[in-house]
C-alpha cells in the first residue's frame, strides 16, 4: 500500500500554497486518513508555524537525507488528531542545495509506505527547491489567487508540471465575489479557462485566516471558520466524491491579460 | 547492526542488553579488522550506558580505524555531538568574566573584588581543549561570545559556554556544551549541555525560547504572562523536564520554579 | 599619481614616503552622479515587492528623478505587467548580457512618467542563467546613468535572490503582519549582512483588525525585525485593480495608499516626512467586513 503523493505548488508566492497544504492535510485526516505533510521548503520553512508545532521539531528534512536521525524520529505528529496528521519539517538553517532531487524523492517514496497522502508544500518560484519538491510527487495541485501576476506565474509552472507528465489540478484562492461582481476581479471561470486546468476547489478570501495561521490552529478544528467546510470539500473532491462547487460571482473579465500571456 | 547510510556507518546498540551488543561488535570487527578502517560512524543508542561501557565502544571503535562521529538514543537518549567549531581567544570585559565564572555569583564576585581594590580583574587562562570521541563532558572553560542579534537560520555552537549580546530570533539555534547567556531576548532555540553537562542552564534577559533543551531533555516553549524578567532555565531535581526561575534567586527558593 | 615624500627631522629618523594617488577629474564627477542602488526584498512571496518596486519607482521619478527598475525575477517576471508595459518589452535583461541587444533597446520607458524606464526579466529563462557577476556590473553600469536603481527581488532565498542582491547596497524589506512572513524576513535581513542597509516597508495592515488582537502591529513586527521603518501600508483592494490594470497607485492623486508610496518615496529621496499610518473607514462598511478603504 503507497500513498498518493502530491505537489502544492504555485510558482508566485504568497498565495496559499502552505495555508492549503495545511488545511488540506488537516481535512483529510480529519476523515480519517493517515497523512504527512512535507516541508520542502528549506531555509524558509512555514508549514511547522501554520501548523502551530514550530516548538516541537526536533529533526529535520535535511538531517533525514544526511542520515543523521531517522525518517520517524523526525516525523512531529499533531496531537490535535491522534495518529492521522504528523509533518516533517524542513530544515531552518540550511539551503535548498542540501538536499537533491533524488534524495527527497526517496524521502517522499519512505513516507509513501507508511500512509495514505503524502502532501508536500513546494517553495515559491521555479529554482531548486520547486524541482525537489516536484521530484517526490505523482500528481499536483496548484494553487492560484484571481490576479493577472499569479495567473502568468501559474501558468509557467503547469508548463513544467505538464513536462514532467504530473497531473494536476487547480484551487482558486482568495477570490473575493463582491469584486468578480463589479468586474475588478477575474472569475474562478475566467481562470480556469486561461490555465486550462480541471478546478479542484474555491476558496473565498477571509482576512481572519492570517490569525489562524498566526495562531497555528487549523480552519477545520475551529468551528466558528465557515472555511473549514470548504477544504473538507476538497478533500472530498480529491478522495473522489463528486461535489458541485458553490457559485461565487458572476461575469468574467480578463482584459488585457489574454493578450499579454499570449505575447508572454 | 553494523549499516553504511549516506554519511557513514551506523551502529546499532538499541533494543538489547549491552553486552551482547558489544561482543557482537566485538564479534564483527575482529572478523575482519580492517574493513571499516577510515570511515566515520554514528552509534545508535537504546539505553544510556555507563562511561565506561561508552570508553569501551570508544577504544574499540578506534582500533578499528572508525571515526566516532556522534550517538543518538532512540528513547530520547544521548544527544549528536555538536560541530567542532575552532577556539577564539576572548577577551571579555569584567562583567562579563563574572558572568562566565558564576552567574549567581556575579554581583558578589564584583562586590568582593572591588572591596578587596583589585582594578581588574584577571583575564581568565582558556584552556585550549582538543575535542575527543571520548564521551564525559570536557571542562567547558572557553566562552563564544557574540555582539549583535541572530536572525532567523543563522547558528552559534560551542563546546564551552555561549554568551549572546543581543536578541536570538525565532528560527536561529544556540548549541552549547556549557551555559548560555543571552543578554536580550532568546526566541530561538537553545541547547545547553548539548554533550551531556545536565547541570547547564541558560539565561535571558526575556526568555520566550522556541524550544529550550539541556542535555537530553527537551521542552517546547510555553506562553509567558506579564511582562518579562530575566530568568534561568535548567533541569529540575526530577531531571527530566526543565524549570525555570526568575534569573538570580537563591537556591532554595528553586521550589516556587515554573515548570515546563 | 604623484608621490610626496616627507623627510623626517632630525636626519637619523628613517625617510617615510606617502603615495597620496590624487583622484582624476572624472572619477569624482561619477561619484557625486553615480546613483543608488536599492533591491526590494522580502523573502516570503506575495507581500508586495513587486507592486512596491512599481509603484515607489513611479512615485520616484515623478519627483524627477531619473530611476530604472529591475525585474530579477527570471521566469516568472511579473514587474512589467504591474507597471502595464508588457506589450511594448521587446529585449530582456539576459538579451543584453548576452549581447544580443544594448541596454538602450532593452529599456522600456514609460510615458506616463518620462523619466521611468524598466529592464525587463526574461520569462522562457531559468534564474542559474544569469551570472552573479554579470548582474553586479550591470547594476553598477547602470547606476552612472540614473539616480535610482530598484532591483525587484524573487521570492526565496535562492540564487534569484542572491542575484538581486548583488548589486545593491541599499534594501527595502517589505513584510506583512503575518508570523510566518516575519520569520522569512528576518532570515533575508541576516543574508543581507552588513553591506546593504535594510529599511522596512510592512504592509497590508489592516487596522481594525490590530485593535481586535486579530493582526500583529507594525510594533509587534518591527520588535523581532528591529529595522528603521521606511513606511506602513494599508490592505486597500484599489491596489488589487491597479495591479491587474496595470495602472500603479502612486500615479493615482486620489488614492490614500499612492499617496502613502509617495510619502515613502520622498523620505526615501531624503525628506524629512512624517511616517503615513494606513487609515480605515469605520462604520457600516467596517461591519460588512469588507474593507473599501483607499479613495479619500
Amino acid at each position: 500500500m503507497t500513498a498518493r503523493r502530491i505537489v502544492v505548488t504555485s510558482g508566485k508566492g504568497g498565495v496559499g500554497k502552505t495555508t492549503t497544504t495545511a488545511n488540506l492535510g488537516a481535512a483529510l485526516a480529519l476523515r480519517g486518513k493517515r497523512v504527512v505533510l512535507v516541508d520542502a521548503d528549506i531555509g524558509l520553512r512555514n508549514l511547522d508555524l501554520v501548523l502551530g508545532v514550530e516548538k516541537r521539531i526536533v529533526f529535520d528534512l535535511v538531517e533525514v537525507v544526511e542520515g543523521r536521525c531517522q525518517l520517524r524520529q523526525a516525523l512531529v505528529r499533531d496531537k490535535r488528531f491522534g495518529e492521522s496528521l504528523a509533518i516533517l519539517p524542513a530544515a531552518q538553517t540550511r539551503e535548498k542545495t542540501a538536499v537533491t532531487e533524488l534524495q527527497f524523492a526517496d524521502v517522499v517514496n519512505n513516507l509513501a509506505a507508511m500512509c495514505d497522502y503524502v502532501l508536500i508544500d513546494s517553495p515559491a518560484g521555479i529554482e531548486h527547491g520547486f524541482r525537489n519538491a516536484i521530484a517526490g510527487a505523482a500528481e499536483a495541485i496548484v494553487v492560484c489567487t484571481p490576479e493577472v501576476s499569479a495567473i502568468r506565474d501559474a501558468d509557467r509552472v503547469i508548463g513544467k508540471l505538464q513536462e514532467r507528465g504530473l497531473p494536476m489540478r487547480l484551487i482558486v484562492n482568495r477570490v473575493r465575489p463582491e469584486m468578480v461582481r463589479t468586474g475588478e476581479m477575474m472569475s474562478v471561470e475566467d481562470v480556469c479557462d486561461i490555465l486550462s486546468a480541471e478546478l479542484l476547489g474555491i476558496v473565498p478570501d477571509d482576512p481572519e485566516v492570517i490569525d489562524t495561521t498566526n495562531r497555528g490552529v487549523p480552519l477545520v478544528l475551529d468551528p466558528a471558520q465557515r472555511l473549514g467546510a470548504i477544504y473538507t470539500k476538497i478533500a472530498r473532491r480529491l478522495e473522489g466524491e463528486i461535489i458541485p462547487f458553490t457559485q461565487l460571482g458572476t461575469g468574467g473579465f480578463f482584459g488585457r491579460l489574454f493578450e499579454a500571456l499570449r505575447a508572454g | 547492526m553494523i549499516r553504511a547510510k549516506a554519511g557513514g556507518l551506523e551502529i546499532a546498540f538499541s533494543g538489547r542488553a549491552f553486552t551482547d551488543a558489544y561482543a557482537e561488535l566485538r564479534e564483527r570487527l575482529d572478523a575482519s579488522p580492517d574493513f571499516y578502517r577510515g570511515s566515520s560512524a554514528t552509534v545508535v543508542l537504546g539505553e544510556v550506558p555507563s562511561s565506561e561501557d561508552l570508553a569501551q565502544i570508544a577504544s574499540t571503535l578506534n582500533e578499528a580505524g572508525i571515526e566516532w562521529d556522534g550517538a543518538y538514543g532512540l528513547d530520547g537518549g544521548v544527544a549528536p555531538l555538536p560541530k567542532r567549531e575552532p577556539r577564539r581567544d576572548i577577551v571579555l570585559s569584567d562583567n562579563a568574566r563574572s558572568l562566565v565564572a558564576d552567574f549567581e555569583g556575579a554581583r558578589k564576585d564584583l562586590a568582593g573584588r572591588r572591596q578587596r581594590g583589585e582594578r581588574r580583574i584577571a583575564p581568565p587562562t582558556l584552556v585550549a581543549v582538543t575535542a575527543r570521541a571520548a564521551p564525559e563532558p570536557e571542562p567547558a572553560s572557553a566562552v563564544l561570545y557574540h555582539r549583535g542579534t541572530l536572525r532567523g537560520g543563522q547558528s552559534l555552537a560551542n563546546v564551552g559556554h555561549i554568551v549572546v549580546v543581543g536578541d536570538v530570533n525565532p528560527g536561529a539555534e544556540l548549541v552549547a556544551g556549557g551555559d548560555i547567556v543571552v543578554f536580550g531576548a532568546l526566541r530561538g532555540v537553545a541547547h545547553a549541555g548539548a554533550q551531556g553537562d545536565r547541570s547547564a542552564r541558560v539565561y535571558a534577559l526575556v526568555l520566550e525560547p522556541t524550544q529550550l533543551r539541556i542535555a537530553t531533555t527537551i521542552a517546547a516553549g510555553a506562553e509567558r504572562a506579564g511582562a518579562p524578567v530575566p530568568e534561568e532555565a535548567f533541569l529540575a531535581e526530577s531531571g527530566d523536564r526543565i524549570a525555570i526561575a526568575p534569573a538570580g534567586q537563591p537556591p532554595h527558593l528553586k521550589s516556587t520554579a515554573e515548570q515546563l | 599619481m604623484e608621490t610626496q615624500r616627507v623627510v623626517n627631522e632630525p636626519i637619523e629618523s628613517p625617510q617615510i614616503e606617502i603615495h597620496a594617488p590624487a583622484a582624476p577629474v572624472d572619477t569624482q564627477k561619477k561619484a557625486k552622479t553615480r546613483g543608488r542602488a536599492i533591491v526590494v526584498t522580502s523573502g516570503k512571496g506575495g507581500v508586495g515587492k513587486t507592486t512596491t518596486t512599481a509603484n515607489l519607482g513611479v512615485a520616484l521619478a515623478a519627483r524627477g528623478a531619473r530611476v530604472v527598475l529591475i525585474d530579477a525575477d527570471v521566469g516568472l517576471r511579473n514587474l512589467d505587467l504591474v507597471l502595464g508595459l508588457e506589450s511594448r518589452v521587446r529585449f530582456h535583461v539576459l538579451d543584453v548580457l548576452e549581447g544580443r541587444t544594448t541596454l538602450a533597446d532593452a529599456l522600456v520607458r514609460d510615458k506616463r512618467v518620462p523619466s521611468l524606464y524598466l529592464l525587463a526579466a526574461a520569462q522562457n529563462r531559468e534564474k542559474d542563467d544569469v551570472a552573479t557577476d554579470a548582474m553586479l556590473a550591470l547594476v553598477e553600469q547602470l547606476r552612472g546613468d540614473f539616480d535610482y536603481v530598484l532591483i525587484d527581488s524573487p521570492a526565496g532565498i535562492e540564487m534569484g535572490f542572491k542575484n538581486a542582491i548583488a548589486g545593491a547596497d541599499e534594501a527595502i524589506v517589505v513584510c506583512t503582519p503575518e508570523v510566518a512572513a516575519v520569520r522569512d524576513v528576518d532570515r533575508v535581513v541576516g543574508l543581507l549582512g552588513n553591506r546593504i542597509n535594510a529599511q522596512l516597508v510592512v504592509n497590508r495592515i489592516r487596522p481594525a483588525l490590530v485593535r481586535k488582537g486579530k493582526m500583529l502591529s507594525v510594533q509587534d513586527v518591527n520588535a523581532i525585525l528591529r529595522l528603521p521603518l521606511l513606511g506602513v501600508l494599508g490592505d486597500a483592494p484599489d491596489v488589487i485593480v491597479s495591479t491587474n490594470r496595470g495602472e500603479p497607485v502612486a500615479l493615482d492623486e486620489a488614492s490614500a495608499t499612492g499617496a502613502a508610496y509617495r510619502a515613502i518615496a520622498a523620505r526615501i529621496a531624503g525628506e524629512d516626512v512624517a511616517a503615513p499610518q494606513a487609515s480605515e473607514p469605520e462604520g457600516f462598511l467596517d461591519k460588512l467586513g469588507s474593507f473599501f478603504g483607499g479613495r479619500r
